[in-house]
């Protein structure tokens, strides 16, 4: 999967930019301002955007359905948790927001089998971090809203840039992990050629849509591995196909190399299986490969509670 | 099972929606919780890409993450606290003279917002004007 030699389209689909334009319109409506805030309107765009990125953005590829409504259900409250901290004017609701954030990603995490960490984020951050954090704001008590609450600096250009940065991503992401769908069907397709006369004849007749379905497939898989062995595959089989009355045996042939290369290309995404001795297996790596950096994190650990010890102290004779 | 790209793009809009909190807020809380957030999208990353290649250093990584936002978070608190000793506000734009030579200062141009203390401040009486004619109570005469 290199990104180097690939060919980019350009061309930024709209199914990437309108969210993204109502994103900015959203915060830019919402983010705190003496003039010009409409909570309306700009909590309006900015749930659509978050529906348009969902249905648009996101594919399930056959996952079952809790796991799909498990998915949609944290992330959606994870990033609907993060718009509301941006644009709270209040900085308690926005740590409770941000509370809100940490919760849904734990879901998250226990959705890709990591149990042990969404234990630990809860306790570490939502436990220990976001109270603390509260705590500071309580202890920095200001009366009523402040300046520095009530005004944003510079929101749309702030916004536009930070918008701008997740299109580019969202494309690479796009242009990486490619639509599995299409070269699935087209998988199938074959298979039931090789096994049935019918649907070989069919391919015969209907030669170059098949052809071109294949080219498809092979410009939208160019960060594979395999697309040497895939574009050569697809040679093959066009020069068998050409002539009026193709060889069977040449093109069944062909057709078999095909599905083999087309079922490692298929491989390449697919999730490894994780151990499923999760705390063992951390406990294991983290004491075996990740020594020194578990030491070097404990030590970090003492410096920083004797730093903010040092920080804060207010000893007499020694200026604050 | 849901794709690595779904969860590469929630890591992604996490990550921004925190750099534009850390952009655009003065308080120094909150952009301190946008800083916290931007954590949050690389730790979905990481444990994703764990779950992808089957193998458990993602999330090492992010036990890591945890740890160093931990620190953080803690001497971060502490010079927030010394800052609003000093000032007495969490305004950031109270600092801005420890900004680089040559750039210019941020001011705010535009009218301050109401504040609540004016909205909820007690009514007052209008004052009284001229005090009307009366015909004069000639009982006593």
């Amino acid at each position: 999967m290199t990104i180097a030699n690939a060919n980019f389209d350009l061309a930024i689909p709209w199914r990437v930019a309108l969210p993204l334009i109502l994103a900015v319109m959203a915060l830019y409506y919402l983010l705190p301002k003496p003039r010009n805030r409409y909570v309306v309107a700009g909590s309006a765009a900015g749930l659509f955007a978050i529906v348009l990125a969902g249905v648009w953005l996101t594919r399930t590829d056959g996952a079952p359905i809790a796991e799909q409504f498990l998915f949609y259900a944290f992330s959606g409250l994870a990033i609907l948790g993060g718009g509301l901290m941006v644009t709270q004017r209040n900085p308690a609701r926005a740590a409770i927001s941000f509370a809100l954030v940490v919760l849904n990603v734990c879901g998250l995490f226990l959705l890709q089998g990591a149990p042990f960490l969404m234990a630990a984020t809860i306790i570490i951050y939502a436990g220990a971090i976001i109270v603390t954090f509260l705590f500071v704001l309580m202890l920095a008590q200001q009366t009523g809203f402040s300046d520095a609450d009530d005004r944003t600096r510079e929101p749309f250009l702030a916004s536009f840039a930070g918008f701008a940065l997740l299109g580019g991503t969202l494309l690479v992401i796009e242009h990486t992990f490619p639509d599995s769908r299409p070269l699935a069907e087209l998988i199938t397709k074959i298979e039931q050629a090789v096994q049935d006369k019918d649907e070989l004849r069919a391919i015969t007749e209907d030669k170059q849509a098949f052809v071109a379905a294949l080219h498809h497939e092979e410009s939208r898989h160019k960060g594979s591995v395999n697309i040497n062995k895939f574009a050569d595959a697809i040679t093959d089989l066009e020069a068998t196909l050409n002539p009026q009355n193709p060889n069977r045996i040449q093109l069944s042939r062909d057709l078999s190399e095909m599905l083999a290369v087309g079922r490692k290309i298929q491989g390449e995404n697919a999730a490894k299986p994780l151990p499923a001795a999760n705390v063992a297996g951390l406990g294991k790596l983290l004491f075996t490969d990740h020594l020194l950096a578990v030491e070097l994190g404990g030590t970090l650990l003492l410096v920083a509670t004797i730093g903010a010890i040092a920080i804060t102290s207010r000893r007499a004779g020694r200026k604050p | 099972m849901i794709p690595l790209s779904n969860y590469l793009i929630v890591g992604a809009i996490l990550f921004v929606l925190g750099m534009i909190g850390f952009l655009t807020r003065r308080n120094l809380i909150l952009m301190f919780l946008s800083a916290e957030m931007m954590l949050q999208g690389v730790a979905i990353n990481l444990v994703a890409f764990s779950r992808h290649h089957g193998n458990l250093h993602g999330q090492v990584f992010t036990l890591f993450i945890i740890t160093v936002a931990a620190c953080e978070s803690a001497i971060a608190l502490a010079l927030i606290l010394m800052l609003y000793r000093q000032r007495q506000s969490l305004d950031v734009s109270l600092w801005q003279d420890l900004r680089e030579p040559g750039q210019e200062p941020a001011l705010d141009l535009d009218e301050p917002p109401p504040s609540i203390e004016e909205k909820l401040a007690d009514p007052k009486l209008i004052p009284a004007g001229i005090e009307p004619a009366r015909p004069r109570e000639d009982s006593y005469d």
